[in-house]
């Protein structure tokens, strides 16, 4: 596959090739995407007749690039009388400035020749491609071209106007040009999407929402993002690049909701530019201590759809959290489930334990008097519709065969919970790592009764079912043998017996009674999960493992920062300090943007994290933990009023130093230092 | 105007108290469209409370939609959101309004009780033996189904269906 260069803002984003290219490809999401609809899947420049060859790419932004072009290709001796250089920005609509420059002392006389197509495929027409059941398209007017998708009443448009006087036709824009000697011509081509709603308008208008912006704009927002971020001084240099790129990422990674009109961040590119509750959550937890004002739109936005009924096709029920939206014809036309579909098990649970961790360092109590009832439906999913067999436990299954997730954890493709034999087992599922948010939203959800609903009857009801759930899970979910907990339980109540990843959460969680906890972190790093590079999904001794396996046997940063979070909360710091260092290595060979995720190989066989090859990049909870792992590091943590600062770098880190940490305690600054002697420091 | 739609605005004012104890105020207008004649319905929320009234009054939001699918959507036959998205129903302004009604409709006829069909099959599934795991690894297909997995674009192969009942085959 040729390499790609992206940019983006939110949930519009161009996929194209080192050309600036975009060439027709019905199985893989190259285009200019917008709401999870391609609104263009062919964009070719040619001079000529000839296509074009990219000397550099300029990744000026991660809402603009720059393409230096000329004719011919590689093999060829480069005709360098004339170059290209195309410009693009994406801001909720898509500019792009192509400039002709002549070289040499004689007028030149040449054909450009943009040609423009688009398939309106839906994102999950890429996945899985079909025909597309409305009609499509192409208005041609003097200086635009305008190409349209129908189906019923289902409309989306793309325009594309040039600046400068060309030939339109149905397939693109033709430019008889004559450049005078050393001179240069350019055209700015500005591409803007409709998506119809009331009144014959784009929905965007309809519901007030801001649409495009200008490059000053996106560069003053992005300004504002970095400058309210706290301030890191390192000696770890592949730490400091990890975590400026995180901030980029994630203000690169934002959209605005059509449903609350406030900015989210969605899951990753390209796969998942959509709000998903599981991702937008755990992003939001690593996150907190660095950009808390992710949180409150995410919570709102996923309150706002909580589930109200009974719906089979969405696996939704009274209570339960969404796991993904989306926008698309798909959806629209019930050919998808997203709108929304409801098919996690552990974002109900996340839900409760966001709201409560975000309390605890923004001191925002009116936010959680506003959510009460949506959380007190949250713990309430978890005993009632979460405990399909009535066991006691958090179990899932979907209800959609057809379109279903049949996994819904974290881990959801279909070969990811399996027995050590590699025999898979049937449904519903209950998962480990389930049953451990939901012990801890019990815990959580008490401190909420007790402190802000003035409900101490409920939060000791709470306290009491979480316990009992503590016990009744170490009993059933604990592998005697080999002293982990399995992955999972079976129907019939025996435990699906892998050795994974899962058990990290657990400590993360609390479940663990302090007696196991070293059982525990001797398995995540020890030779079978940890590769050196990080913890992997599965045990290497496990009958699906495969190092190349999305979930059984690859390594996920978003992963091993939830099992170094865990680790610190049970005291466990060098192994947290081991699993920090690993990321910080690895995170060295992608630029300090960590991938998705990446291979599970053994450090002794590789000398770089091999990269997983249709991993997502950027992804949201990937770029998340370099920051989980900074507070991790630094052990932050807030108690009261205050946020106790208890530092434990590695050998060789240096000096980590974080300033104006934003908090219920206004700013405070940390310090860490891994030798001679840890140091710990605060000024509020 | 079907029955059913006048009997699910009649049942709104009473069911506020369960299903809107969520701070949300303001006034959704409902549009039902029939060829050229248009009916205004008003339903006004507060906290815990909601007011349907017929009376001209001004709007934050508007849901516009045919007669006939106002009465899918108040029977659980078809669901608002979706119709939005596929552009059947259309909302302007504040669409927290459309959330709030969204609280209102009921599920689909017939629709059971997850927990009950789950409960049943694994008591049955009991009965018939145990015939529920399935092959060690082997490569396969890959699922085409909602959500995260990016299905499709796996190096590897990785499924081999599971047999049993409920669950289903993938296609590739």
């Amino acid at each position: 596959m040729k390499p790609l260069v992206s940019i983006l803002d939110g949930n519009t984003f161009v996929v194209s090739d080192r050309s600036g290219d975009i060439d027709p490809s019905p199985d893989f999401p190259t285009g200019f995407f917008s709401y999870d609809t391609r609104f263009l899947s062919t964009w070719q420049l040619t001079l000529d007749g000839e296509r074009l060859h990219p000397l550099s790419v300029d990744d000026v932004q991660y809402f603009e690039s720059r393409y230096f072009l000329v004719p011919g290709e590689p093999t060829h001796y480069l005709d360098a009388k004339v170059s290209v250089i195309r410009h693009r920005i994406i801001g909720g609509s898509f500019d792009e400035e192509v400039a002709v420059l002549n070289h040499s002392g004689e007028p030149a006389e040449l054909t450009v020749r943009m040609e423009v197509g688009s398939d309106f495929a839906d994102l999950f027409e890429i996945k899985n491609p079909q025909q597309k059941k409305g009609r499509t398209c192409a208005v041609v007017g003097e200086n635009h071209l305008l190409l349209r998708y129908e189906r019923q009443s289902f409309r989306r448009e793309v325009n594309i106007t040039t600046t400068e006087p060309g030939a339109i036709d149905e397939h693109g824009m033709t430019f008889r040009i004559t450049i005078p000697p050393h001179g240069e011509w350019s055209t700015r081509l500005h591409l803007t999407t409709r998506v119809l709603g009331a009144g014959g308008r784009d929905f965007r208008d309809s519901l007030r929402m801001q649409r495009s912006r200008s490059k000053e704009e996106m560069e003053q927002e992005l300004d504002q993002w970095l400058a309210q971020a706290p301030r890191l001084g390192s000696d770890c240099e592949p730490l400091s690049t990890a975590y400026r790129r995180s901030l980029i990422d994630l203000a690169a990674l934002r959209y605005t909701s059509i449903t609350h009109a406030t900015q989210l961040v969605t899951a990753g590119l390209p796969w998942f530019m959509t709000l998903f509750g599981r991702d937008s959550m755990f992003t939001c937890l690593q996150a907190l201590p660095f950009l808390p004002q992710m949180v409150p739109p995410t919570l709102r936005t996923l309150a706002g759809l909580q589930g109200t009924r009974i719906d089979d096709f969405r696996d939704e029920e009274p209570g339960k959290l969404l796991h993904e939206l989306r926008y698309g014809e798909s959806a629209g036309f019930e050919e998808q489930p997203h709108s929304p579909y409801f098919g996690s098990a552990d974002s109900t649970p996340l839900f409760v334990i966001l709201v409560d961790e975000y309390e605890r360092w923004s001191g925002d109590s009116d936010l959680v008097r506003t959510l009460e009832w949506h959380v007190r439906a949250a713990l309430d999913w978890i005993d009632s519709y979460g405990d399909l067999l009535g066991t006691g436990y958090i179990w899932y299954e979907t209800r959609n065969p057809e379109s279903g997730l049949e996994n819904q954890c974290w881990k959801d493709s279909p070969d990811a919970i399996s027995y050590a034999d590699g025999r898979l087992p049937d449904f519903p599922r209950a998962t480990c790592e389930l049953q451990g948010y939901a012990y801890d939203a019990k815990i959580r959800g008490a401190r909420l009764a007790r402190t802000f609903w003035n409900d101490p009857a409920y939060a000791d009801r709470l306290e009491r079912e979480a316990a009992e759930l503590k016990e009744r899970f170490n009993r059933d979910f604990w592998v005697p043998d080999g002293e982990y907990y399995a992955i999972a339980l079976d129907t019939d109540g025996r435990p699906v017996d892998t050795l994974s990843s899962n058990i990290g959460h657990l400590l993360w969680s609390g479940i663990v009674p302090p007696d196991r906890a070293a059982k525990v972190a001797a398995h995540l790093l020890g030779p079978k999960l940890f590769s050196g590079w990080g913890v992997r999904t599965l045990a290497t001794d496990a009958g699906r493992y495969n190092p190349l396996g999305y979930h059984v046997g690859t390594v996920w940063p978003f992963d091993n920062s939830m099992i170094a979070w865990g680790l610190w909360r049970y005291g466990f710091r060098r192994e947290a300090g081991i699993i920090c260092q690993a990321m910080c290595d690895a995170a060295r060979f992608f630029n300090g943007r960590l991938p998705e995720a990446f291979a599970g190989y053994d450090r002794s066989r590789t000398t770089y994290p091999v990269q997983y090859p249709t991993a997502c990049s950027p992804q949201a909870w990937s770029a998340g933990t370099p920051l989980l792992l900074l507070r991790v590091l630094l052990g932050l943590e807030p108690q009261g009023e205050h946020l106790i600062i208890n530092p434990a770098v590695p050998e060789g880190m240096g000096r980590i130093e974080l300033l104006d940490i934003p908090g219920r305690w206004r700013r405070v600054d940390a310090l860490g230092r891994s030798r001679p002697q840890q140091e710990a420091d605060t000024e509020p | 105007m079907t029955g059913a739609t006048v009997d699910f605005f009649n049942s709104i004012p009473g069911k506020a108290q369960l299903l809107l104890r969520i701070p949300m105020a303001g006034t959704l207008r409902i549009d039902l469209v029939e060829g050229h004649r248009t009916e205004h319905w008003y339903v006004t929320f507060a906290p815990g409370q909601a007011q349907v009234s017929r009376d001209e009054q001004v709007a934050d939001a508007i849901l516009t939609v045919p007669t006939d699918l106002f009465d899918e959507f108040v029977t659980g036959r078809s669901r608002p959101n979706a119709a939005v998205l596929r552009n059947d129903a259309t909302v302007s302004g504040d669409i927290r309004l459309f959330l709030a009604l969204r609280r209102f409709f009921p599920a689909a006829p017939g629709v059971r009780d997850p927990r009950e069909v789950a409960r049943e099959k694994v008591a049955a599934s009991r009965q018939t033996g145990h015939q529920r795991t399935t092959n060690p690894p082997s490569t396969g297909q890959h699922s085409t189904g909602a959500g995260r997995y990016s299905g499709g674009h796996q190096p590897n192969a990785v499924d081999d269906p599971v047999t049993g009942p409920g669950t289903r085959e993938h296609t590739g």
